[in-house]
């Protein structure tokens, strides 16, 4: 049974990297086969399920989708693009930190699916490539996703794995190094890129034509959606003192949303992306049948026999391992099946430096392929129907030392602050 | 049945190009004209969605929302040139057909659930006998409401 476990779940992951078919297919079969083989029964199965994780991700989905719709984020980002004055190399650095700090509160694919589009209008109007703005945009928003628990879906896993990390803890010990890294990343990219980002004197004037609050103002519930949001965030905030999960915050706000915002709920409820809901439902009932067939433990136990019982050995191999896992593969499966195999060698005691470890490895392995984050398959589409696709390789070659950069900052910084 | 109704009888080659079916549409005041292959099966639909979409920037589809711009794209022009030679079939969208021996409440049924502006009406081997154009269904319909009642000795 053990080697069944395994075999489903090495095939699914096979099958994800390779784009056999849609990912959430792959990862129900796979979990299909785990329990009719009966690796998991039934009720196990149900239980392998992380409700909090599937809560907080639909409870976002609804708060993010009905406040999308105001046309509130696209008046922020063009806003912050305005600041730039059409100056490309400001234009870079400002829409970087939008995605970032969007992706940071919102998610990532809202974020990039946002402001992919407005950045090919506003390269349309400047008379410039979009391609190196949009891959700025695509690192910033798995960097930016690091910086708290709901940002990335690794970093909601992993909050929802360990209730002992707060929504606070992941700001205060993710948030400083994602903003260092964001801002190294970028500016590598920026000089990367400087020759294609020329903008002729006579278009810089373009973007401060733009009318940033026009899609707001005939827009229903602007101030009610961005009120409920906001109060999500600071919900987030005060989670931990509250003794609330923040799956019951995000549920709860989500909940007002559809109170005060959305006239028709079967709409709202479009918001969710079942796809994903399903995905990981899959990928729990596949990890659960690895847990119960013993393979995490031995997985854990072969990993201690290689680190010596080192801390810092520990978490670097788990950073720079989490980051080639999720290159490879996509980052949510191998977060998944990483959590229980970080559960089992802390035993019963806890670091939490580890965890951070794994985070920091499994959203910044996030930028290093085409493939590696929801965010990247969804801005390579929008670049495709725009006429203007991204290869792999040229993805890759960017992708590829951004992330190891990225991966020497989080080295150092775990280091120095936490190990 | 669906036959007794006037249909158009305009259609477009899959290979003409995206001009040819662009001015079918505008010489003809249509809103929509099937796109058949050598056969005569239809294929797709080109419609005026088709034809805005096509002279639009390619990433329109992908933006939500758009009254913050009040300028013209420079774009445009390049555009229109670019796509004025590609095929109608890399243009068309999926076609939405009925049977020509079908009933108008079929046929309504599926004006309501597209939200085509016309559909193709198609013999039993799928080859195109007309487009059917939600107006002419209406009409036909309402003659039968305003039609005097049936006899009832």
């Amino acid at each position: 049974m053990a080697v069944l476990a395994v075999a489903v779940f090495v095939a699914a992951l096979a099958a994800i990297a390779l784009e056999w078919t849609h990912r959430t297919k792959v990862a129900l079969l796979g979990a299909a086969v785990v329990v009719v083989a009966g690796v998991l029964e039934e009720h196990a199965a149900i239980e392998a399920v992380d409700w909090s994780t599937l809560g907080l991700l639909v409870g976002m989905m609804i708060i993010v989708g009905l406040t999308e719709r105001t046309g509130v984020f696209t008046y922020i980002a063009l806003r912050v693009a305005q600041l730039s004055g059409g100056r490309p190399m400001r234009l870079v650095f400002l829409l970087a930190l939008v995605t970032g700090v969007m992706s940071a509160f919102l998610d990532n694919l809202t974020a990039i699916l946002l402001v992919v589009p407005i950045t090919l209008l506003l390269a349309d109007l400047l008379r410039v490539s979009p391609i190196p703005l949009v891959l700025v945009e695509v690192l910033a928003s798995n960097i930016g996703g690091t910086a708290t628990l709901i940002g990335d879906p690794p970093n909601i896993m992993i909050g929802s794995a360990r209730p002992e990390l707060s929504f606070l803890d992941f700001i205060v010990n993710l948030a400083p190094v994602s903003f260092f890294t964001l801002l190294t990343v970028t500016a590598g990219l920026a000089l990367a890129f400087r020759k294609q980002l020329v903008v002729a004197p006579e278009r810089t004037g373009e973007v401060a034509r733009l009318d940033p609050a026009a899609d707001m103002r005939g827009a229903p519930y602007v101030k009610r959606s961005l009120a409920v949001l906001l109060g999500t965030i600071v919900g987030f905030f005060l989670h931990a003192p509250l003794h609330l999960e923040p799956a019951v915050v995000a549920l709860a706000g989500a909940t007002v949303m559809l109170l005060v915002a959305a006239d028709d709920v079967e709409n709202a409820l479009e918001r969710v992306e079942w796809s994903t809901i399903f995905f990981f439902i899959g990928l729990f009932v596949m990890v659960g049948g690895l847990e119960e067939r013993g393979v995490i433990d031995r997985v854990a136990e072969g990993f201690a026999s290689v680190t010596g019982g080192s801390r810092t050995l520990e978490a670097l191999v788990i950073l720079w391992g989490a980051a080639v896992g999720s290159a490879v593969v996509d980052n949510i499966p191998f977060t998944a099946a990483m959590i229980p195999v970080v559960d089992s060698l802390q035993g019963d005691g806890f670091d939490d430096a580890t965890w951070w470890a794994l985070a920091l490895g499994a959203c910044f392995g996030g930028n290093a392929t085409i493939i590696a984050a929801a965010a990247n398959v969804a801005a390579s589409g929008v670049l495709e129907r725009s006429g203007k696709p991204i290869s792999f390789l040229r993805f890759l070659a960017v992708g590829v030392p951004a992330t190891a950069a990225s991966l020497v900052i989080a080295t150092v910084y775990l280091m120095i602050f936490q190990l | 049945m669906i036959r007794d109704l006037t249909l158009v009888p305009t259609s477009v080659g899959a290979d003409a190009t995206f001009e040819e079916a662009a001015r079918l549409l505008r010489e003809n005041r249509l809103a929509s004209v099937a796109v058949v292959d050598a056969a005569g099966k239809v294929v797709g639909l080109f419609t005026d969605e088709e034809l805005l979409l096509g002279i639009s920037p390619r990433y329109l589809d992908d933006l939500r929302h758009t009254a913050f711009l009040e300028t013209e794209l420079p774009s445009l022009r390049e555009r229109a040139a670019e796509v004025r030679h590609e095929p109608v079939r890399k243009h068309m969208r999926k076609p939405v057909t009925v049977q020509q021996d079908a009933s108008p409440v079929h046929a309504a049924e599926r004006f309501v659930h597209t939200d085509e502006a016309a559909i193709a009406v198609v013999d039993g081997s799928g080859r195109f006998c007309g487009m059917l154009e939600r107006t002419e269904l209406a009409h036909a319909m309402l003659r039968r409401l305003t039609a005097p009642p049936p006899d009832q000795s």
